[in-house]
């Protein structure tokens, strides 16, 4: 295994455009993962909020939980991961492993006496409150550090672009809105809520799109070969199997003709099926784009 | 550190002078030498182009890394790594735009299934799995009053090492002299390695 | 996960015991460069270069400093092993068995003293070129027991026959380089040095990047741009194998379009003013026969030690002695008109008006009149050099390519003066303490040019009697030829029948030879090994030629052996130039960590067991110039240490012994003008016009004649051609490119690609594991960038591997670098890496140089698409 991994970043190392691996791939894997999760962690608490669903905050909770896990794993160093509270001054990570802990802290205080009514603490209780409080800032934070983490990477320039954060952003509600519809419909909500959440559904979507094509055609058209190659990695290289079938045929396509209602009646299982379609396609979106990631060239002239 | 791209010929004697002083595992290369072809038969030429970290002015590894372990000497101005802090997250591997940052992900001897050499347990066992690794200018060495080891056994004296702030410093000089630049000037991050022209 | 990780674990380590640094010698190639080895607690940590010497100046290169992981390589040979399976075949495991070293030694000496008394001649003994401590102990061995059949890394790819025999003949050295310090234009055909491998290699990195940094124009010749070229001002390509092209048709440019030549210099130092006869021949006084020029002064032909140098002319036509007579230089002058530039051109590719350009700037950077004080001495000031190494000389021409390319250095003075072509340190007058080594170039009875010093007992020059041969390698009959490819040709049995050798190889003594890969293809090295009834090796590894190999024995390595002579003869690996002399010694760092022993102790147990001690101690008295009282005594076997000190005592004084070295590790001491531009004051001359060639092939054919050979006339001229390869005439339709191999700065040979660091680095490289080939010729072909393909040559010979398509290479060039694709189990990192281009040659006599025997290395091929890939 550790063979394979060097021959391959031998292979690597020669090449002008070396693919960024260490966030994607391996043990990378478990990154893309734990970013997903928490995206739609927030995402999902957020909705949960707006639309009063305890469900989707428990299940927002849940996700949080995993992808804080799947972050511990990711790390070469697990045992140190308390160590990233201390550079919130610079570092995206610094801070959102704050929003994080916060989030599942704050999380932790406002669900226990929902759930359980033996609590020590009751739900309208000052601590509870405040739990909502620290879930909520963690929850912000968690929504808005994932898109600077990639800006802030100056080694691959496919990142760079300052639409990335609002792509998180953007990716965060659409993640938050499909999990709530899947929430909604297993917790047998009457169809007409779901319905309605759709309709958010299709705008955020669609501000996704458009940010996805945006980023796209920037990095196509501008200066950058390394974005360039990027932009290549996902309609006609490594990745292009995840950026058409994970993103245009799972994420897009497939929810478009359940919405459209050309498969089947807009149903429970049609809404859920939307949902479910929705969020896989965003983890291939995240998957797809930072596996794009090729680092910048080193070359004596500029490009 | 001033690197003269007339006098190197890609021997690839930094590279591996590097890997001597270090004993860094297989695929950790501090330094390396990159080649390059440039124009078109006949009219081409092949540049040689040895890279290692920059020790940047404004340097980004720095900037995203969430634990502090990429930091900077304030005495002299060296970019280095505590590898008890670091937590292997390699934000600064995404930060650094010179790619001269490499992941130590597991042990792997360079025999493989043959195990670790007697040279490998007295030296490359030194170093940490899990975490990021990188050039820091052999502060061990210079603090000893030696040049990086790069610098120290370049056979074509290609690699010149001292203070860019002194302006009467021979690597000053050099750069004044002979037109030194440095690698993605348009990334901002004010590297310290300077090269002088072919 | 491990219970205690790496770097966690060092905190506690007690401050060692044992941290010394040690002056020794490096042999990762022969360049053997000084070396600082860091010792800690018994194990070696770093190497070095050591400051305090000349030779390589503290720095290494890349090979130089991963010698620790060749050393502490795991699969390195601890215990003598034999063989118990009879059958021998390429992957036919030989079912080795570990046996002690007195089982191993009583055997060897039993198949020693076997042949000893029937013929020992039967004994081969073949040393690699890497490790230069071998010279002296196998040459004396060799010498001891009586075989006059000594061969180096298989005479094949490695060394030069034309190259050291230009060089021998033309600079009193092994090799040549440009006077960096001085020269301002020097012109490389087919060589790197200074920038990658090659003698002095470390040095000369140096010196060349001072050169280049000085301004001195380099301009390299060469079908591919890597290495030199790529440090070059201008790089000019060619197709493979015409480089003699150039430099004749640049000769003529200067002689005949500009004339501009040297002619002090001619007169003086060559013999451009001997008098040729009609019949080719030197027209010789009557009295003295010494070769006769014409004093101009005197009006009349003189002897040439009796006239003037600038009174001889060097133009025109005379009558002495009853027949019509011309200088050699106006026979020279008239042979290069036919080499026009456009001529140079269909043949080479190369522009004529750049042939023109390169002629004129040659001409004019040589500076022809100018002086230099260097000193305090006044010496001509030279500053052009033209430089041929490995590239120019692996070819059926490889005699005229360095001649004609060492004729511009004739033509121009630049011979061994200031700024112009350098032998590496043909003249030393010794220390100042004991006035030892003294060498210098000195006279024959004709004037030209004997070496002073030489790497074997067969110098260059005077050339020898055309002989029936005695040696398998059918050198005593090619006698311009040193190593041979006959040992392993699939002609070899039929040759030595024509040539009635009057017996057959029957033992081999190989040490660090790799002979499997460093000749020819495969099948037939291994037919050719096959037939020897008794192999010993001497290895640090199980390589592929030890699949035929009776008895291997663990050597040790450079980290844990004893060498007197690290850089001497000085005409091999000291940097040539001012400077210092140095003589660095080699002394163990580390103790062996099996049951390996030192070579040289072997063979003195061996000489011993198989009773011809006496001897062998005698040969290495005389190899090593031992004075008395330092002469080895006949009756007791030395150890290396001994023999070390004796030629340390002998050389530098009591007081500098093995003792004394180990602790200072060189002696060094200043090198003079006179030394260094010994050319200036020695009374030596160099040929321009080979006379001797038209009469030794007359020699050789009443040999070979009656025998159904006739040595063709076009290789036994006096003065050089271009003559075509095999490659060069192949008219077969889809075979259109024409592979040649270059030697890689980080890999010696076939031994480094087990150096895992050094394999990382060729991994790395974008060409060194790959085949280069033009762009534009690939994509015409519809090669895509790292695809794997298969070159394949006329005689369906095939290698596989990755293609890297370049612009930096000549469109008809396919370049493969060094000694890759090893297949050996005992060499695992290396097996599967790179190509294997010497599978490619054929080994017969067609594809050797008729003249000097020298292989053929370039191979017409047609490329195409492989299924599978090799790396």
């Amino acid at each position: 295994m550790a063979t394979a991994r060097y021959d391959r970043l031998i292979d690597d190392l020669r090449s002008e455009y070396r693919p960024q691996r260490e966030w994607a791939e391996g043990r990378g894997l478990f990154l893309v993962i734990g970013h997903f999760l928490v995206g739609v962690a927030a995402g999902t608490w957020l909705m949960g909020l707006l639309y009063g669903v305890i469900e989707a905050l428990i299940v927002a909770f849940a996700l949080a939980c995993l992808g804080g896990l799947a972050h511990l794993a990711f790390l070469g160093r697990p045992e140190r991961a308390w160590k990233m509270m201390t550079r919130t001054a610079s570092s995206w990570i610094a801070r959102g492993f704050w929003g994080l802990s916060l989030f599942l802290a704050g999380g932790f205080l406002c669900l226990v006496p929902e759930l359980w009514t033996g609590a020590p603490w009751s739900a309208n209780s000052a601590l509870s409150m405040a739990g909502y409080g620290l879930a909520f800032a963690g929850m912000v934070v968690l929504i808005v550090y994932m898109g600077f983490v990639y800006t802030s990477s100056k080694a691959i320039p496919f990142w760079n672009s300052p639409l990335h954060p609002v792509l998180y952003i953007a990716y965060a509600c659409r993640g938050g809105t499909a999990a709530l519809i899947i929430v909604m419909t297993a917790s047998s909500r009457p169809i007409e809520t779901g319905s309605a959440l759709l309709e958010v559904w299709m705008a955020i979507t669609a501000v996704v799109a458009v940010l996805w094509l945006l980023e796209l055609q920037s990095a196509a058209t501008g200066g950058n070969t390394a974005a360039r190659r990027s932009v290549r990695e996902l309609l006609a290289g490594r990745v292009a199997l995840y950026f058409y079938g994970g993103i245009l045929v799972i994420g897009l396509a497939v929810p478009a003709v359940l919405v459209a209602g050309i498969a089947a009646p807009l149903s429970q299982a049609t809404l859920a099926a939307i949902g479910l379609a929705s969020v896989v396609g965003d983890f291939f979106m995240k998957y797809s784009s930072i596996r794009a990631g090729i680092y910048l060239p080193l070359r004596t002239h500029h490009e | 550190m001033v690197i003269d791209l007339k006098r190197c010929i890609g021997c690839y004697g930094c590279q591996l002078s590097c890997k001597a002083e270090h004993g860094t595992p297989p695929g950790v290369l501090f330094a390396r030498v990159l080649k390059r072809e440039e124009g078109q038969y006949p009219t081409v030429r092949q540049i040689f182009l040895p890279v290692l970290c920059n020790h940047c002015e404004d340097a980004p590894c720095i900037d995203v890394c969430p634990t502090g372990a990429s930091f900077r000497w304030e005495e002299d101005g060296i970019v280095d790594i505590d590898h008890d802090k670091c937590v292997g997250c390699r934000a600064c591997m995404m930060g650094c735009p010179y790619n001269n940052r490499y992941f130590n992900e597991e042990r792997l001897d360079y025999f493989h299934d043959a195990g670790a050499t007697p040279y490998e347990e007295a030296r490359t066992m030194r170093h940490q799995d899990g975490v990021v690794m990188k050039c820091n200018f052999c502060r061990d060495r210079v603090r000893a009053g030696k040049e990086p080891a790069c610098v120290a056994n370049c056979p074509t004296v290609a690699r010149y090492f001292g203070d860019l702030d002194d302006p009467t410093s021979e690597v000053s000089r050099l750069i004044k002299e002979r037109d030194g630049f440095t690698l993605h000037p348009e990334v901002g991050t004010g590297p310290a390695v300077y090269y002088l022209p072919q | 996960m491990n219970l205690i990780r790496p770097g966690e674990k060092q905190e506690t380590s007690p401050k060692p015991s044992d941290d010394v640094w040690l002056p020794s010698s490096c042999s990762l190639c022969y360049g053997t460069c000084s070396i600082l080895a860091h010792r800690v607690d018994g194990v070696v940590v770093k190497i070095e270069g050591n400051p305090d010497s000349a030779v390589g100046k503290g720095r290494l290169c890349g090979k130089g400093v991963s010698g620790l992981m060749s050393h502490y390589d795991p699969h390195r040979l601890k215990k003598p092993l034999r063989r118990t399976n009879p059958d021998k075949g390429i992957g036919i495991d030989p079912g080795w068995k570990e046996i002690s070293w007195d089982e191993a030694l009583d055997e060897i000496a039993g198949h020693l003293r076997r042949i000893h008394e029937d013929d020992p001649r039967k004994l081969t003994v073949q040393r690699t070129t890497t490790v230069t401590s071998g010279r002296s102990p196998f040459q004396s061995f060799a010498a001891g027991f009586g075989t006059p059949n000594i061969s180096t890394a298989g005479g094949g790819l490695h060394c030069g026959n034309g190259a050291h025999l230009i060089s021998g003949i033309m600079h009193a050295s092994w090799s040549i380089v440009p006077d960096f310090e001085y020269c301002n234009y020097a012109i490389y055909f087919g060589a790197s040095k200074g920038h990658g491998a090659g003698h002095a290699s470390c040095s000369n990195m140096g010196k060349a990047a001072d050169a280049r940094a000085g301004g001195m124009k380099m301009v390299v010749v060469d079908p591919m741009c890597n290495f030199a070229s790529a440090k070059a001002t201008e790089w000019v390509p060619l197709r493979v194998g015409t480089d003699a092209a150039l430099a004749l048709a640049m000769c003529n440019v200067m002689v005949n379009e500009l004339g501009v030549y040297d002619a002090p210099y001619l007169k003086a130092k060559t013999n451009a003013p001997y008098l040729i006869g009609p019949d080719g021949l030197y027209v010789r006084d009557a009295e003295t026969d010494a070769p006769l020029v014409w004093d101009s002064a005197a009006g009349q032909a003189r002897p040439f030690g009796d006239a003037d140098a600038e009174d001889m002319a060097l133009e025109g036509s005379f009558e002495v002695q009853g027949v019509a007579c011309r200088p050699a230089f106006e026979i020279l002058r008239q042979h290069l008109e036919q080499f026009t530039p456009d001529w140079a051109e269909e043949i080479s590719t190369i522009p004529a008006a750049d042939v023109r350009r390169l002629g004129t700037e040659f001409a004019t950077e040589a500076r022809i009149g100018s002086t230099i004080v260097i000193d305090g001495v006044t010496l001509p000031y030279r500053p052009a050099a033209a430089i041929a190494f490995r590239g120019s000389q692996g070819h059926m021409n490889s005699v005229y390519n360095l001649l004609a390319i060492d004729l511009l250095n004739q033509l121009v003075g630049s011979a061994d003066m200031v700024g112009g072509c350098l032998g590496f340190n043909p003249a030393c007058h010794g220390h100042p303490d004991t006035g030892r080594p003294y060498y210098v170039p000195h006279p024959d009875k004709d004037g030209l040019m004997i070496a002073g010093m030489w790497m074997g007992y067969l110098y260059p020059y005077p050339i020898h009697e055309p002989a029936l041969p005695e040696k398998t390698g059918l050198q005593d009959l090619f006698v311009l030829g040193m190593t041979s490819p006959f040992l392993s040709s699939t002609d070899a049995e039929e040759l030595w029948q024509k040539f009635d050798l009057p017996y057959r190889p029957a033992m081999l003594i190989n040490h660090g030879c790799n002979l499997m890969m460093s000749i020819a293809n495969k099948e037939t090295v291994a037919e050719a090994l096959k037939k020897y009834e008794f192999i010993v090796s001497f290895d640090l590894l199980l390589t592929e030629t030890s699949d035929f190999v009776d008895i291997v024995l663990p050597d040790c390595d450079y980290l844990e052996s004893v060498d007197s002579r690290s850089n001497f003869p000085f005409i091999f690996s000291l940097p040539g130039g001012m400077g210092e002399w140095c003589w660095p010694i080699r002394q163990p760092v580390v103790e062996p960590d099996g049951e390996q022993r030192r070579f040289a102790d072997v063979l003195a147990d061996l000489a011993e067991r198989a009773g011809f001690g006496p001897d062998y101690n005698a040969a290495l008295n005389a190899g090593l110039d031992l004075q008395p009282p330092y002469r080895l005594a006949p009756d007791r076997k030395y150890r290396s240490e001994e023999v070390c000190d004796a030629e340390l005592k002998s050389k530098f004084g009591d007081e500098r012994g093995y003792e004394w070295f180990k602790e200072h590790g060189l002696i060094k001491w200043p090198k003079k003008p006179q030394e260094v531009y010994w050319r200036h004051f020695e009374p030596v001359r160099v040929p321009i016009y080979w006379e001797w060639m038209p009469t030794v092939r007359d020699k050789m054919n009443a040999i070979t004649e009656p025998r159904g050979i006739t040595m063709p006339e076009e290789y036994y001229r006096p003065l050089p051609d271009w003559l075509p390869c095999a490659s060069h005439t192949c008219k077969t339709d889809g075979f259109d490119l024409t592979a040649f191999y270059y030697r890689d700065s980080v890999h010696t040979n076939s031994y480094t690609m087990e150096n895992p660091w050094l394999d990382e680095a060729a991994r790395l490289d974008p060409y060194s594991y790959a085949i280069a080939i033009n762009a534009k010729t690939g994509r015409a072909k519809g090669l895509t960038d790292g695809q794997p393909i298969a070159l394949e040559t006329e005689t369906g010979r095939r290698v596989t591997g990755r293609v890297r398509l370049t612009e930096a290479i000549h469109p008809e060039g396919v370049g493969i670098a060094a000694l890759c694709g090893h297949w050996s189990d005992g060499m695992p990192v290396a097996k599967g890496k790179g190509v294997f281009f010497n599978d490619l040659l054929e080994l017969n006599w067609d594809r050797c140089s008729p003249a000097n025997i020298n292989l053929d290395l370039c191979v017409r091929v047609r490329v195409g698409p492989a299924e599978k890939t090799s790396s």
